[in-house]
């Protein structure tokens, strides 16, 4: 990305917005302490990693050495790694329990609008996420965005914003506007996953994008995308069934179906 | 809600299409260098089922493993039922890999520049032999699975 005036400024607006989250984060937290409730270390943990993530794409190398591998590596931390920690860290639940009654009132009814229904189905998700991914890198989008800061940026934050949906709807720990069965959940996952994986191979076979860098840079800069991607959604998975298998074993407990309990 | 008795075949069935999956991407790929990440004659329609093929393989095992934990925990696991599915799972894989990804969506081949023949044969039979063993083992099981369910809650 050639270093301008614009793409420092929106460099500096992004790392802002970061440190205002990470902060608005941590004083939930120590809000809810304070009151005596208890927040999960699991959950400031993710937190932790996702505001990591976040901050490793705005700072030097990856911010600035774009080779092919470097974006690959970036694109894994801010689409897919930063968007799973953070929905793991129960952002919204915890803005719930501790907002002003005001700014609350407006958040539910930002959550229970028809908007936020209508982005959480199971379509809307996969096309925001890889359809976004495909215009992305199969088309001259990409190179277009070497040359303007200010589309470098839009399409960054879409990339976030789509990750972030995609990890909310599969394994988010806040409460979704309508309930999703873990079988349409892992569907969601496979189709997301398999495009991700396609895409990379593609990527590999057609020498995609155009104007990235050389062949070797391309390909190993798809095998990073593949292998790196596969791992978040191996988390991923992980993830949803986790969630499962703690609910089920919830039930099984009040009926007392456990095998240990029985036997 | 799915019987003790289908959760153990299905249990089985991911884990044995997991370890299919596994195996080809680790000893092949990763370890031999046999297969390729990519070969020059692989057809568009290649792309789409190995991409999705890799995905789901995986996807299996995640939860293949977690359907295992909760038989185990509520005791309903049937082993016979869970080998079974194993073998069925990875023979039908080896043989989706072998027969439909490798010949006719020309992906890659198993090894390149020696005679393929014997690689070949011995890839196909050897997942055809692990759908017969899971077959057998589910007619046998049968039998035995309804005995041994009739008796659980006794434990």
């Amino acid at each position: 990305m050639p270093d301008s005036g614009l793409g420092s400024a929106l460099t500096a607006a992004l790392a802002l917005l970061l440190l205002l989250g990470a902060s608005a984060y941590v004083g939930g937290v120590a809000r809810l302490q304070r009151r005596g409730d208890r927040w999960p270390l699991r959950h400031t943990m993710a937190a932790a990693a996702g505001f990591g993530c976040l901050a490793m794409t705005l700072v030097p190398p990856l911010a600035t050495g774009m080779t092919f591998p470097m974006h690959a590596v970036r694109h894994l931390l801010l689409a897919m790694a930063a968007p799973l920690a953070l929905a793991l860290s129960a952002p919204i639940t915890l803005a719930l329990r501790t907002l002003a009654r005001r700014p609350r009132r407006i958040l539910l009814q930002l959550l229970h609008g028809r908007w936020t229904r209508a982005v959480t189905t199971a379509p809307v998700v996969l096309t925001l996420d890889a359809g976004g991914m495909f215009a992305f890198y199969l088309t001259p989008l990409y190179s277009a965005a070497h040359q303007h800061p200010g589309l470098a940026a839009a399409l960054s934050v879409h990339m976030f914003l789509a990750g972030c949906l995609l990890s909310w709807y599969l394994a988010g720990r806040d409460p979704m506007p309508r309930p999703v069965s873990t079988r349409t959940r892992l569907l969601v996952l496979f189709l997301a996953a398999g495009s991700h994986d396609l895409l990379a191979k593609l990527m590999y076979a057609r020498g995609l994008p155009e104007h990235a860098g050389s062949s070797e840079h391309l390909q190993v800069g798809a095998q990073i995308m593949f292998y790196g991607g596969d791992v978040v959604d191996w988390v991923l998975a992980a993830a949803v069934l986790a969630s499962w298998y703690a609910r089920t074993g919830r039930r099984l407990h009040r009926r007392g179906q456990l095998h240990r309990l029985t036997g | 809600m799915m019987r003790a008795l289908d959760r153990s075949l299905t249990s089985g069935v991911l884990i044995g299409i997991g370890v299919a999956a596994f195996l080809d991407e680790t000893v092949f790929h990763q370890l031999l260098h046999w297969h390729h990440f990519y070969d020059r004659s692989t057809s568009a329609a290649g792309l789409v089922s190995d991409g999705f093929f890799h995905a789901g393989g995986w996807l299996c095992v995640v939860v293949g493993l977690f359907l295992f934990a909760d038989l185990q925990r509520r005791g309903d696991t049937l082993v016979r039922r869970v080998w079974a599915g194993g073998f069925l799972g990875w023979g039908s894989f080896q043989v989706y890999d072998g027969l439909i990804q490798h010949k006719i969506f020309g992906l890659h081949q198993i090894r390149y520049h020696v005679n393929l023949l014997p690689y070949d044969l011995v890839w196909n039979l050897s997942g055809a032999a692990g759908i017969l063993v899971g077959v057998l083992l589910l007619l046998r099981g049968r039998i035995s699975a309804t005995a041994s369910a009739r008796q659980r809650p006794e434990r």
